[in-house]
């Protein structure tokens, strides 16, 4: 299977921003991140004239910290960014060096996805896709400052942003639409002992002071502070690893894609993780180099899922917490060292890893740090990651709160989809979290906000037995390309081939019908723990947990054997089959809500209806889109819902007339 | 007309349920493994006739298996007499009217289907739990006809101000028990469990989420086996209460029984203290079961007069001896009056007169004994006695073994009501429980039937705990919201919400 076309990297230098023909754009983007990259994309495939502005193009698709993509919950992000065509998966299934599936033993629903990456692999498929997308032109260049103008008068929204102004003096670049996904580059700062430099990355110049700027200043948005950080890079022969336990990827590797029938890397070619532990010395360590460790000194919130080595020992005293060491690529002699995250001084930082057995003549490559930067409190955002305020301005990534590759990569191919059909006119869209994770993530962040870096888990998501990681195809890839125009055409066939298959297996599998006796003969080894007496049909019969569909193809091959490609998804669907039906349900319900949209001019602090000054704070911060998000906000009672309710549907009336009058 | 239109005003009352669903649901799923649903629109116990709607595609399903209307449904919007029977033991539980309002002409815009029935809580009771073993049906949440019909655009919001009329505690035990169950005990239980079921979820998550990533122990899941099998036996056994509480919600039923001209309708008139039912000196007046609402020293009580009981020709007189004995099978409590001059001159003979008087009134067979205790004996007409044949007689029934409690009075004069009146009261309170003092109990249906759902959702933990578990933690989701339906989420300022959802159940 082709997995890339092959195409010669254009020569950065002839982008330069002194040779730009054209300075109108239809949706600009700045940041060549997982969140830039997949809204550049995005907003390309979908129909828009589009510009990637990045600090350095050779820094496009760079994987800043962990060598990996995917997991528990960012497994079901990758696979739903791969359905609607975004780079993330098809990239993970190239650049893959070591595939697993997490979560294996726990059912379908909850599966993680995983691969370790190949950095170079990964950044040059990003590049190579990202230079040769129609209508999408990158450009090296700083931005300093958007350009805003008075906002159009017929959509909400107190300014307008129409382009960006480059540092260097550089003409501006105007546009219909501009994302903004600068990562931890919004006032960014590097914490390693007790020094402090500013800048979004080790190695990287420090950027987007203006832009900072602009967005508190002249926007006036919210901005709060967070904090993540990275460990250090590890010789990998310094290592012993005999020491370790060796954890080899899965036999036969799952690609992330839907496209993909198998991964670039085969499965021997695979290399292993190497797990170790850490000692009592660690601690020791750490606390004596307390004093010295001004990030860990900061009460800015970092997050409590990927926490550094000091916040865990801390935490948790007197424990080993376990220490993976992960491949960083084919060619590469680094170890990465996940849970080993760390600002302490670079000579305690090498004093710290020597206290690991299997460490303790390591030598470190590049030391770890923190970082600490700026985000957007994204409550104020609307479900199209719209800033409220601004008409055209687009945030996705770690500007909004959230933490890790998936969750960026997410929400910058969203932010893309609705920035080009904003600037193509096209309606502006939501993602439903009856419908994806991605829905999930968005309504989290817009309606709760968020505390601490946002991450994703499948507990997020209510509707967990539907939206799985198998399944995002279906739910997300007719209407990629039916509704938003984000998909092409090969994956659409594809999607709906596959609809179609299921379904006609399904019905195949419902239409043998038998006792559980009779199944019980005609497919010999079952055991089917309930004597009911009732029937059973074929997809029933895929609950239980030996009988695969395999062998009900065999037993009955007329039928079924055209289906065999289909098995391990029909499996699943079986499985799940009464529990998806419920939900179902439920989530029509849900959607229902979804559709009774109130009005984003209401100012809900003096709306002459019966609301406490409570209620009428909170509605007031989050001006919700919909009496579904209303109902979510915290602090609202069932009883401000329905005043709020009984206001909207007045409104309404009172509008219809109007219409009636004119 | 004039009934839907006061429906519609109810319903629309009661909005702010739906909505406190609607929340709910928003935050964690519901169970709603069908999509009909049903429930008792009128109010609770103290009226003659209730009314049960169901709203749904499975409504026609519903009038064929209960009303016998397999053959074909009654005309839209007409009503029509039927026997309503159990679908699963075709057991008659009632004949009332029946309606069919298909879709969209409809309250709910939904194919529906209403039962008019007697209301009493035995046969409500008997209809409601056989409505749920319709497959697809199941009890509607507080407020979801309206939500229904709010989305079907057939509603319109108006006032919702009037919520507090929803607030119907007609009878001060009612409303100490409302007030119990919303500060105390019944609160606190379910909340308790609505804590350990949260805790045994987020445990079950975090071992889905995090253990791979080590931070959570393998042992966690063994904590939450033991934690979901405790709360599962303790859930089951609040379950087995004999549910005092729930016949409080709706209403003692007690049937006044007896022979012929034993006045047994002046008594119900005396007790009501209005001529609710006629009264003649020709036997066999009352010939069908006439029912009135009365409160007894706080506790709410249906009052049925039946038909004396007697052989007879008369084919209309047979049916309502045939449902008095129905009713006097259903009864809490069964009021047999005898009319006194009858009884024997001999104070001896008095008991085993009355053993056998009893025996000819009360159902036969193993439930004598179950009969005898829920029985109380007035013994009528003292007015006609002389005062020394009233003093023996009170002396002789005193001292009876094996006879249940009796009074000794006049309708004609009141005389002996009082004394009648003590007796009662405290038979009511035992049948109660008195609110502030007994245990924890159930007060109505729906908790039962919200706790039933949590039970089984519960075995669905253990069912998929070694198979799958992301469907073992679903099972406890769907645990946690059955449990929510009852708790909501109880903030002070919540209590009100609360209130609405427990007075407005059904609606």
């Amino acid at each position: 299977m082709l997995l890339r076309r092959s195409k010669l990297l254009l020569s950065p230098s002839s982008r330069a921003a002194g040779h730009l023909v054209c300075r109108y754009f239809d949706v600009i983007v700045v940041g060549g991140g997982h969140a830039g990259t997949e809204a550049a994309a995005a907003a390309a495939r979908v129909g828009a004239e589009t510009l990637l502005i990045t600090q350095k193009i050779k820094t496009i698709g760079v994987l800043s910290c962990n060598p990996s993509l995917g997991g528990v919950g960012k497994g079901h992000l990758v696979r739903e960014v791969d359905a609607l065509d975004g780079l993330c998966g098809r990239a993970g299934d190239w650049a893959g060096i070591h595939f697993s599936i997490l979560n294996r033993s726990k059912g379908p629903a909850v599966w993680g996805p995983r691969a370790q990456l190949d950095r170079d692999r990964y950044r040059e498929f990003i590049q190579s896709e990202l230079l040769s997308t129609p209508r999408l032109t990158v450009l090296e260049g700083a931005v300093e400052g958007l350009l805003v103008s008075e906002p159009n008068p017929d959509q909400p929204g107190q300014i307008k942003v129409t382009g960006v102004r480059i540092a260097g003096g550089a003409q501006p670049i105007n546009a219909k639409s501009v994302i903004l996904t600068t990562g931890t580059f919004l006032s960014g700062a590097l914490f390693m002992g007790q020094t402090v430099s500013q800048g979004g990355r080790m190695g990287d110049p420090p950027s987007c002071s203006g832009l900072s700027h602009t967005l508190r200043e002249t926007l006036g948005l919210k901005i709060g502070r967070l904090r993540t950080g990275t460990p250090p890079r590890i010789v990998k022969d310094t290592v012993q690893l005999s020491l370790t336990k060796v954890c080899p990827g899965d036999k036969q590797p799952t690609p992330f894609s839907f496209l993909n029938k198998e991964t670039r890397c085969k499965p021997e070619e695979q290399l292993p993780c190497y797990l170790t532990h850490t000692t009592p010395g660690v601690e020791r360590v750490v606390k004596e180099g307390l004093h010295l460790n001004a990030h860990i000194q900061q009460d800015t919130k970092g997050p409590r899922y990927c926490p550094s080595i000091e916040s865990r020992v801390l935490r948790f005293p007197g424990r080993e917490q376990q220490v993976w060491l992960e491949p960083e690529g084919v060619a590469s002699d680094l170890l990465y060292p996940q849970g080993l995250s760390m600002t302490l001084p670079p000579e305690l930082q090498l004093r710290l890893i020597r206290e690991i057995p299997a460490l303790k003549q390591a030598e470190i490559r590049t030391p770890g740090y923190g970082v600490q930067y700026d985000f957007v409190c994204p409550t104020q955002l609307s479900p199209s990651l719209q800033v409220k305020k601004a008409q055209g301005l687009f945030l996705a990534g770690q500007i909004n709160g959230t933490t890790g590759y998936e969750e960026a990569a997410a929400q910058g191919l969203w932010a893309g989809v609705s920035a080009a059909r904003a600037a193509l006119s096209l309606p502006l869209l939501a993602l439903s979290r009856t419908q994806s994770y991605i829905g999930v993530l968005i309504d989290d962040l817009i309606v709760q906000g968020v505390t601490e870096p946002y991450r994703m888990f499948t507990s997020r998501a209510e509707f967990r037995i539907v939206l799985r990681s198998d399944n995002a195809d279906l739910r997300l890839s007719t209407r990629g390309f039916e509704e938003m125009g984000c998909v092409s055409m090969q994956r659409y066939k594809e999607a709906v081939r596959m609809t179609d298959g299921l379904r006609d297996a399904m019905a195949a599998l419902e239409s043998i019908s038998m006792s559980c006796t009779k199944w019980m003969e005609k497919l010999g080894q079952i055991h089917l723990s309930k004597t009911k007496s009732a029937k059973l049909n074929g997809l029933e019969l895929l609950e239980y947990k030996d009988v695969t569909f395999e062998m009900l193809a065999s037993a009955f091959p007329g039928c079924l054997s055209a289906y065999l490609e289909f098995s391990k998804r029909l499996k699943i669907e079986g499985l799940y089959r009464p529990h998806y039906m419920m939900q179902e349900q439920e989530m029509e319900r849900v959607r229902k809500d979804e559709n009774l949209s109130l009005p984003q001019d209401v100012d809900y602090l003096t709306l002459p209806i019966s609301l406490s000054m409570e209620a009428r704070e909170v509605l007031d911060r989050a001006k919700p889109h919909t009496l579904g998000a209303a109902t979510r906000l915290p602090g609202i009672t069932p009883s401000a819902i329905v005043h709020l309710l009984n206001y909207v549907r007045k409104t309404d009336k009172e509008r219809e007339q109007e219409r009636v009058h004119i | 007309t004039d009934r839907s239109a006061v429906c519609v005003r109810r319903e629309s009352d009661s909005f702010a349920q739906a909505q406190l669903n609607l929340t709910k649901n928003l935050c964690c799923k519901g169970i709603y493994d069908a999509d009909t649903i049903f429930a008792l629109s009128s109010g609770h116990g103290m009226c003659g006739v209730a009314v049960v709607r169901v709203s749904g595609p499975a409504s026609a399903l519903v009038l064929q298996s209960m009303a016998g209307l397999s053959r074909g449904l009654p005309p839209p919007r007409t009503a029509v007499l039927r026997n309503v029977t159990d679908p699963r033991s075709q057991e008659l539980l009632d004949r009332g009217l029946v309606l069919w309002f298909p879709g969209p002409r409809s309250f709910t815009g939904e194919d529906s289907a209403e039962f008019h029935l007697h209301g009493g809580a035995a046969v409500i009771t008997g209809v409601l739990q056989a409505l749920g073993s319709v497959p697809g049906v199941r009890p509607a949440e507080a407020g979801e006809f309206t939500r229904r019909a709010f989305h079907a655009g057939k509603l319109d919001l108006t006032e919702v101000e009037g919520l507090g009329d929803l607030i119907h505690a007609e009878t001060e035990a009612q409303r100490r028990q409302a007030l119990r169950q919303m500060e105390g005990e019944l609160s606190r239980l379910y909340q308790g469990w609505s804590q350990r079921l949260t805790r045994s979820l987020a445990h079950m998550e975090a071992f889905i989420d995090f253990s791979e990533d080590e931070l959570i122990e393998e042992g966690v899941l063994n904590e939450v086996d033991l934690s979901v099998l405790q709360l599962q036996r303790e859930i089951e056994g609040h379950l087995q209460d004999g549910r005092r509480a729930e016949r409080l919600r709706s209403g003692v039923q007690a049937v006044i029984a007896g022979a012929t001209n034993a006045g047994k309708s002046s008594f119900l008139n005396l007790l009501c203290q209005r001529p609710a039912a006629i009264v003649s000196p020709t036997a066999g007046t009352t010939r069908d079961v006439v029912e009135t609402s009365l409160n007894i020293g706080g506790f709410p009580v249906v009052l049925s007069d039946t038909a004396g009981l007697r052989d007879t020709g008369d084919s209309v007189e047979m049916e309502g001896v045939r449902r008095a004995k129905e009713r006097v099978q259903l009864a809490d409590v069964t009021l047999v009056v005898v009319d006194s001059t009858q009884l024997p001159q001999n104070y001896q003979s008095v008991q085993n007169f009355l053993t056998d008087h009893l025996r000819s009134i009360l159902p036969n067979g193993d439930d004598l004994t179950a009969s005898l205790q829920r029985c109380l004996l007035v013994l009528n007409k003292r007015d006609l006695l002389s005062r020394r044949t009233v003093d023996g007689l009170q002396k002789s029934i005193s001292q009876a073994e094996g006879l249940p409690l009796a009074s000794l009075l006049s309708c004609q004069t009141g005389d002996g009501l009082d004394d009648f009146l003590d007796v009662f009261q405290d038979r009511m309170r035992t049948l109660c429980g008195d609110p502030l003092v007994g245990s924890v109990s159930l007060t109505q249906a729906r908790h039962r039937c919200h706790l039933q759902q949590c039970v089984r959702a519960l075995s669905q933990y253990h069912r998929y705990r070694d198979v799958d578990l992301a469907l073992a933690a679903e099972g406890l989701r769907l645990a946690l919201t059955s449990v929510g339906r009852i708790t909501g989420k109880v903030g002070a300022e919540q209590i009100l919400d609360i209130i609405f959802r427990d007075f407005c159940i059904g609606k």
